[in-house]
């Protein structure tokens, strides 16, 4: 199969596919429901399931009941659906449960719009719903990237036996790129000898819930999360760079917002000034490394975001106070423009304000 | 891009480079007449749409008939009621710009009675590298769906196949036997390929021999300068 053009949204959806992932509960909501449409056409074209659930709460559910047979199951919303699909995803994570559940982000707070943001950063990040947790973060910036971390998120879903989050803003859900779907070189086998799918007199009962009455099973169960999250922290980070070798200014971004720092940092270069990029494709865990091998030695960062300035915290954090931090942002699914990122370079670089 | 009927619309499969080849048709279409309205009645996609070249429309004093201001952005199915002003006005050449798939062009068959005896163009734009329209089942399959919905045949078919920056003339070559064939089986007149303008010189002996529109690409991405 050669390149095809797709949408966004379409690309998650066939990625899963070739995940391996037959089952999709779902409900539509802009900008991300072509990935719905999508689904609804082509798992019955692979002998999966389609649901359209009756809601956002009832679809995580119903991913929830699935994930618990130990198959690969997927649901898909924009953020004030994925706001309602919250408690399911702690549920999830309490009990243990496989799965991946995508966010195309769009204009918040509360109805807000329908056009692109990333301002649904801490949500993603730091929990999202009651409880102790973190879960693992993929944020695509390209149509083929999101190929290679739809299946990313799959596996490290069934690895670590935790939800996992793919993250995009609209823009990436609707715009159209030429994509490859390649056939999978290794594919990790993974045993489910937890899956509720019957015992035959052959062993315990099978039981999956977060439900646990006991003050101290429960402080229990939290340790063994809280040494998963550290083993996730430890493997599943995922960035890349640009630039740093010589570089006096570091931008952090990610998904499309990296893209448009890329041309600005092109332009700021052949002024002369030598700035880097780190662009975080795993947002939890967060990469430190990048930071810790570079803020000695440069003047300043600056995180460009589409949201009012969430991600400057984890950049904060892992600068520890080493350099400057500064900020670009734009909000309610205004979209930076290039020249405004180089002007927010030019403007640090200057000195005129950090 | 020559037509002898007032209204043009445009349908194809969605993601099938509708609004490109309606944006640059009605800026052809303005050298020739002195009213032209290009009428986004796109219901599927939530952005890269008609509306979105509203300056480049206020440049050429191509009138965009769209919702408005806030509703622009609404996340509802709404079209202008605009239309009307124009439809029935033989100074007016019209171009009209429909959502994708059978869900777009049921935006069209509320007009049916407007303009049924205006004997309208109903083009079907077909980019052979989309999923489902890679065959010619799957294409008529696209065309069927969309002449019940908009309660009109199709009269023409215009090859845009294409994968974006990455197009070869390998694609567009694909891309013309489908819609050949395509146009055979349905009997439906073939028009012409559409081909990017950054792809002028590797097309050049294609459109030689070829019917060719070279287009412009008006739906630029952020980092597109």
């Amino acid at each position: 199969m050669g390149k095809v053009l797709m949408k966004g949204n379409e690309v998650i959806a066939e990625a899963a596919v070739h995940a391996g992932c037959k089952y999709f509960f779902g409900y539509p909501i802009t900008p991300q429901s072509e990935l719905v449409a999508y689904m609804a056409r082509r798992l019955p074209e692979v002998g999966g399931l389609f649901l359209q659930a009756e809601s956002e709460i009832a679809a995580i559910n119903m991913v929830y009941g699935a994930a618990s047979t130990g198959v690969r199951v997927m649901t898909s919303s924009s953020s004030p659906g994925f706001s309602l699909k919250q408690e399911g995803i702690s549920y999830l994570v309490g009990s243990e449960l496989p799965a991946v559940i995508c966010n195309i982000v769009r204009g918040g707070p509360g109805l807000g719009n329908i056009q692109p943001a990333q301002s649904d950063y801490f949500q993603v990040t730091k929990g999202g719903g009651h409880g102790d947790y973190n879960l693992p973060v993929l944020a695509p910036a390209s149509l083929q990237e999101i190929v290679e971390l739809t299946q990313e998120a799959f596996d490290i879903a069934d690895r670590y036996r935790t939800p996992v989050i793919l993250m995009g803003d609209g823009m990436l859900g609707q715009m159209m790129e030429p994509v490859e779907f390649g056939e999978r070189s290794e594919t990790e086998q993974f045993k489910k000898d937890w899956a509720t799918t019957g015992t035959r007199g052959d062993g315990e009962p099978k039981i999956i819930t977060s439900l646990e009455l006991d003050a101290e099973s429960l402080e229990r169960r939290n340790c063994n999360l809280q040494q998963k999250f550290a083993r996730i922290k430890e493997n599943e980070v995922r960035y890349e760079t640009y630039f740093l070798d010589d570089a006096d200014y570091i931008m952090v971004a990610f998904g499309t917002t990296a893209r448009i720092t890329m041309n600005a940092i092109s332009k700021a270069r052949q002024e002369g000034v030598k700035v880097g990029l780190i662009r975080p494709i795993s947002l939890w865990p967060f990469p430190e490394k990048p930071f810790i091998e570079t803020r000695d030695q440069v003047k300043a960062y600056i995180s460009v975001e589409m949201s009012a300035g969430q991600m400057i915290e984890d950049v904060r954090l892992a600068v520890n106070g080493h350099a400057p931090v500064d900020f670009y942002g734009r909000t309610g699914g205004v979209v930076p423009t290039q020249e405004e990122i180089y002007d927010k370079i030019m403007m640090v670089a200057r000195g005129v304000q950090v | 891009m020559n037509s002898l009927s007032t209204i043009t619309i445009l349908s194809g499969h969605f993601g099938s480079g509708k609004t490109e080849i309606a944006i640059n048709l009605a800026l052809a279409e303005r050298q020739k007449h002195e009213k032209t309205a290009i009428n986004d009645l796109d219901i599927i996609n939530p952005y890269y749409r008609s509306r979105d070249a509203a300056s480049i429309f206020q440049q050429h004093d191509i009138e965009l008939l769209a919702p408005k201001n806030r509703l622009a952005a609404a996340d509802l199915p709404i079209v202008s009621g605009e239309i009307y002003r124009v439809l029935h006005d033989p100074r007016y050449r019209l171009i009209v710009d429909a959502g994708g798939d059978k869900d777009g062009a049921a935006a069209l068959g509320q007009y049916y009675h407007e303009w049924k005896d205006l004997s309208p163009e109903l083009l079907f734009v077909l980019n052979g590298n989309r999923p489902y329209v890679s065959t010619v089942a799957g294409a008529q399959y696209t065309i069927e769906q969309i002449e019940k919905a908009s309660r009109l045949k199709v009269t023409g078919i215009i090859n845009n196949s294409n994968i974006g920056s990455e197009t070869t003339m390998n694609d567009i070559q694909n891309g013309y036997q489908l819609s050949g064939c395509l146009a055979e089986e349905l009997d439906i007149p073939f028009l012409y390929t559409t081909i990017s303008a950054h792809l002028k010189k590797e097309a050049e002996d294609f459109a030689k021999n070829h019917q060719v529109v070279f287009i412009e690409r008006y739906m630029k991405l952020p980092w597109e300068s």
